[in-house]
């Protein structure tokens, strides 16, 4: 297991996510501000492409084009110095760490993904065993803010006490490598820590708490329906706690529940006091960012007006 | 058209659960010999919740080689979050089982008109380095989320400026990705998948016009893990 004292501050490279770029670009100026402001060493590399992880997902990357695509992207980490890869989205950190294990473990694979990278003239693209670690040199951003949420706290410059926040941590970061999770797989606590340590009160469980957003990749496109009714339970279960404002860490999980939350109560006649927000904007929001020139927020779809200005924030 | 080989996803071995184990997808200490049946995958499952899906099921077909649930809607049912794979207490993984499934059934054809979908991820990635929602689902975006979210989509760029951020998300790939695609077999797969897509789609329209239609439920004699009428959960 994961233990918080394993957490790196330097030489991150800050993965770009293809979600967080197209529909909360804020979620990735959040992550920076709060970054710069807590001295973490990090870099962005356009060099990077995307982990596959959409594709992987609804059936069309077979594992081996995956695997090649991961080991690219491991040499633009290692090249510019930067070799801990730091996730925004927990598809591209569980797709990146599998990778890692199979090309260290499977001689097969990861001869075939080096003669490809020698066949096209890709030379320095070439993976060697043990050039990446699966256990220290893969992070989500949330791994790097609990570790610091000793100066978040005192950083902050809003106290949001008395706001009741509810946590949603992304399967694809606690429940694919569920040994390597900072804390308990079965019930994380990670967002909810650090939003305490903002001043939130933390609603620590929840009916439902493990249950996935209901994107399910295909199944929100293929079987709308059942994707619904599984983002719907959980709505219904924070809407009873009494929870205002939902706490995330993976944009696709995000777009599920803040895109669809609207869609949800017109369909099924219901109605949610629920706000969202990625867990960097709600840390940014604390140290004094913009709502908007930072946290991005007119990118959502259930606005958070109301909520700003309840909290004096606008 | 010839079945399509995909040797790393679905090595060609003697039983389905030999291919499983040997997969690219499923982790080197599957613990699929050691599944005792509890149904923990199932209890756990969102799919199962509100469907007839059922992972434990699923896996007793593969111990089984029963080849007849390549060709079962319910494979096509899992949400890929990995409850089942957390909460396994043999450390089995139906959910990547699931995943050697699929890419098997794919391979013979089965179930390929579900990827028309998504086919556009892999050429606008292998063109941009990044992945997109594909068209259709844009569409049904659109039509969902209405009119915020195609304001919001239409000032994305400014958005982004305003931000700080470039205006597109740009990816210098330098054509690597496009050559890894193309070496990994990816393309040649892809023209395979569409031609597969066609011949269904025209297979299909000829059954509907002159041949009786034979009926397949997809149900291939699963057993009903639904016995007794839901009740309410335990509110905490």
């Amino acid at each position: 297991m994961k233990t918080i004292e394993d957490i790196p501050d330097s030489q991150l490279l800050l993965f770009k996510s293809c979600m967080v770029g197209q529909e909360y670009p804020g979620v990735e100026t959040s992550t920076r501000y709060v970054f710069d402001r807590l001295g973490v060493d990090y870099c962005i590399n356009d060099e990077q492409s995307c982990c596959t992880g959409i594709g992987h997902y609804t059936d069309i990357f077979e594992g081996l084009t995956t695997t090649a695509i991961a080991a690219r992207n491991f040499a633009v980490a290692r090249k510019c110095g930067y070799p801990n890869i730091t996730c925004l989205c927990s598809t591209c950190y569980a797709i990146n760490k599998e990778a890692c294990e199979v090309l260290n473990t499977n001689t097969e694979v990861r001869e075939k993904v080096n003669s490809i990278f020698r066949e096209q003239g890709l030379d320095n693209l070439v993976y060697e065993k043990d050039d990446m670690n699966p256990k220290t040199n893969f992070y989500h951003a949330v791994e790097i803010l609990l570790s610091k949420v000793d100066k978040i706290q005192e950083k902050k410059i809003f106290d949001f006490s008395g706001v009741k926040a509810a946590a949603h941590h992304a399967c694809h970061y606690y429940k694919v490598k569920y040994l390597d999770v900072l804390g308990n797989p079965e019930n994380p606590q990670l967002i909810d820590t650090i939003a305490a340590a903002c001043g939130a009160e933390p609603v620590r469980w929840y009916e439902d708490r493990t249950l996935t957003c209901g994107m399910g990749f295909s199944q929100l496109h293929l079987n709308k329906d059942t994707s619904l009714q599984v983002t719907k339970t959980k709505l219904d279960s924070l809407q009873k706690a009494g929870v205002e404002l939902m706490i995330h860490m993976c944009p696709n999980c995000h777009i599920q529940y803040d895109r669809y939350q609207p869609v949800i109560e017109k369909e099924f006649g219901v109605k949610y006091d629920m706000v969202h927000m990625n867990i960097a904007q709600f840390v940014a929001l604390s140290m004094g960012a913009d709502p908007y020139k930072v946290c991005g927020f007119q990118t959502h779809s259930v606005p958070l007006e109301g909520f700003l200005e309840k909290n004096g924030i606008i | 058209m010839i079945p399509y080989i995909n040797e790393y996803d679905t090595p060609e071995c003697k039983t389905l659960a030999e291919t499983a184990k040997k997969s690219i997808r499923t982790p080197a200490s599957l613990g699929l010999d050691r599944c005792i049946q509890c149904g923990a995958c199932t209890a756990s499952c969102p799919a199962a919740r509100f469907t007839d899906y059922s992972p434990r099921q699923i896996v007793k077909k593969v111990l089984e080689n029963d080849r007849s649930v390549l060709e079962s809607e319910m494979i096509w049912s899992c949400f890929y979050c990995y409850s089942c794979n957390v909460r396994c207490p043999r450390n089995n993984s139906p959910v990547t089982i699931v995943q050697v499934l699929r890419q098997m059934a794919i391979n013979e054809g089965i179930g390929v008109e579900k990827l028309a979908y998504f086919l556009e991820i892999g050429e606008y990635l292998s063109k941009n380095g990044a992945s997109k929602v594909p068209g259709a689902g844009i569409k049904n975006m659109e039509r969902d989320l209405g009119e915020r979210w195609i304001r919001f989509k239409k000032n994305l760029e400014s958005t982004r400026v305003e931000l700080g951020l470039s205006s597109k998300d740009i990816r210098n790939t330098h054509g690597e990705v496009q050559a890894i695609l193309e070496a990994t077999g990816y393309f040649e797969r892809e023209k395979w998948l569409k031609a597969k897509i066609q011949e269904k789609l025209l297979h299909q329209l000829l059954e509907n016009q002159c041949i009786k239609k034979e009926y397949k439920s997809g149900d291939f004699g699963f057993e009903n893990d639904r016995r007794h009428p839901r009740q309410p959960a335990f509110t905490i």
